[in-house]
């Protein structure tokens, strides 16, 4: 089984993510066994982001690689497991809200996609924002 | 940078019923995508103008702040730390000029012309820049200094950055600059051996020296866009300009905060940009909390008794900041408040001036005046950082989902929660008589 950089470069819907994840040095470690859960915006949720912020995020790779740590959780969880513990500490160390009610599934302010796509070390949602600490 | 402007309709127009707070209609204003600070002619020109004057003595200060971090440092008689070196004052923004990381302001990244001009010539005339400084006739740097210790005094405010001043790594960090900045000298040597934690927290204040630099040189080319802007008539509201600055606090939130030491023209990484310290989270956020909403009771011809209980238990309590600042008593010659409105009024625009001239005592109270429009500018500030918080952690204003406006409801609720102490200057600044 692929992945998780690999379902996401083949996926072709995560460029920024892709680009960013290798700018900030992740690739490896999101190769390894892991297992993580990953909450992976696509591009449409990166561009929804303020002109300049991917760019400066970019000239600074630690920086990015802290925001990009927020939206990975260790472990595999899926979205039935996520409902259930309703908030994770992600990588970064800061606290992620789940909420799933009523088919709705949503990851602090971002509406998760798709759910649950299973990758060789983790599992993989796609989210339509990008998310933030605090 | 572009402006962004917001058109949404008020998100709870059929979707959730008015507001029931007591500033119901600010924060009906706010899910419109407006600012505390009402959308008048007369306020933009107002908040604008105060922006020009805040950019050119923060021109200085961050200079002058990162100067003292990086180089004066742990200078036992610093009497020379209000004299960044002619490298400081050259020192490129990384926001403005052609060598910019993400061009702000469009204008030059050496030291502002204005700010050149009156530091070689001052109110008094050209004469050595020793006699000018003795004289008072320069920028304060107190009130700068006075923002640091606020940061530094009442820590816990969000991000890392505090925390990591206690780490273990940051304690060896420091140690290594400590030593390197004293070798030669056994006396200084011998007394942080016997006082290991009097340098180290004297490095804690360097390290939000450089933390208050950084986050100024991003601010100072900011407010000297916007001026520019309004100048040629592209910044028209004051939603316009509150947007400016959300997507100013967008564009350079990921800029990275350290403390970096220049000993002997060796640099020592007290903090470095590796530990991924952000402009947006372990300097902004922190500095709102504790210079807007905050900071402490300053002496002014107001005085207060702690033992009567009138200065609060829990830092937390303490709001004596800009927002909720009586700017006629703190006005007091020498303080810090009062000292940077010294420095702004060197570099009003002459429709500032002419506007003070019309109202009140004129030019006697203009330093008041301009106090005033200070406080109505840092509300559009601050209403620029609870609506990027909305963008960024909750929703649209547009959002079609009821709970969603629901969350946004409360969240503006909750802000405004912290201005309905009497003190607050939410209710005056609704005003245009309030000046």
């Amino acid at each position: 089984m692929p992945d998780i950089v690999d379902i996401a470069v083949g996926a072709g819907a995560f460029k920024t993510l892709v680009t960013a994840v290798q700018v900030a040095g992740l690739v490896d470690t999101l190769k390894s066994p892991g297992p993580f859960t990953v909450f992976a915006p696509n591009d449409d949720a990166f561009a929804k982001l303020p002109p300049g912020t991917i760019p400066t995020l970019v000239q600074n790779p630690p920086q990015l690689a802290r925001i990009l740590c927020f939206h990975v959780v260790p472990g595999r969880y899926t979205q039935a497991d996520l409902a259930k513990v309703g908030s994770l500490d992600s990588v970064e160390g800061a606290p992620i809200p789940f909420y799933c009610e009523d088919g709705v599934f949503e990851v602090k302010n971002a509406t998760v996609l798709a759910a649950d796509i299973e990758a060789d070390n983790g599992i993989i949602h796609v989210l339509d924002r990008v998310i933030l600490m605090g | 940078m572009t402006t962004a402007t917001t058109t949404a309709a008020p998100s709870y127009r059929g979707v959730l019923p008015p507001s029931q707070h007591e500033f119901a209609e600010v924060i009906h204003r706010l899910e419109a995508g407006g600012a505390m600070l009402p959308d008048s002619p007369e306020n933009l020109m107002q908040i604008i103008g105060i922006y020009k004057a805040y950019a050119v003595p923060m021109d200085f200060y961050w200079r002058d702040l990162l100067y003292m971090a990086e180089q004066v440092f742990l200078e036992p008689l610093p009497f020379f730390k209000y004299f960044p070196t002619q490298e400081y004052l050259d020192r490129h923004n990384h926001y403005a000029g052609d060598t910019a990381d993400l061009r702000i302001w469009r204008g030059p990244a050496t030291a502002h012309p204005e700010l050149l001009a009156f530091m070689a010539k001052g109110e008094t005339g050209k004469m050595p820049k020793l006699l000018h400084h003795l004289w008072h006739d320069r920028i304060n740097m107190e009130f700068a200094e006075e923002c640091m210790r606020a940061m530094l005094w009442h820590q816990g405010m969000g991000g890392r950055f505090n925390d990591y001043l206690d780490s273990d790594e940051y304690r060896e960090n420091a140690n290594r600059a400590i030593r390197a900045y004293f070798k030669g000298n056994p006396a200084m040597l011998a007394l942080h051996k016997l006082f290991p934690e009097m340098f180290l927290e004297q490095c804690r204040q360097a390290s939000y020296l450089a933390n208050l630099g950084l986050f100024w040189e991003v601010m100072a080319p900011v407010f000297f866009e916007m001026s520019d802007l309004f100048d040629e008539g592209n910044l028209r509201t004051v939603p316009e300009a509150m947007n400016f600055l959300v997507n100013g606090i967008f564009a350079i939130a990921g800029r990275p905060i350290y403390h970096h030491v220049y000993i002997r023209g060796e640099c020592y990484e007290v903090i470095p940009k590796s530990k991924g310290f952000t402009w947006l989270y372990e300097a902004a956020l922190p500095y709102v909390e504790a210079v807007f909403y905050r900071t402490s009771p300053f002496r002014g011809t107001k005085s207060y008794n702690a033992q009567a209980r009138q200065v609060p238990e829990d830092q937390k309590d303490f709001h004596y900041g800009i927002l909720y600042a009586d700017v006629f008593p703190v006005g007091t010659a020498g303080i810090p408040p009062t000292l940077l409105m010294q420095d702004m009024y060197h570099f009003l625009p002459p429709y500032l001036v002419e506007y003070y001239s019309r109202h009140c005592k004129g030019k006697d109270d203009m330093l008041i005046q301009l106090g005033i429009t200070f406080q109505r500018s840092m509300y559009c500030v601050t209403s620029a950082v609870i609506q990027a918080l909305r963008t960024a952690l909750l929703y649209p204003l547009d959002d079609p989902n009821p709970r969603h406006l629901q969350a946004n409801r409360a969240f503006f609720e909750m802000q405004l929660d912290r201005f309905k102490r009497p003190e607050a200057r939410l209710r005056n600044i609704q005003n245009q008589d309030y000046r």
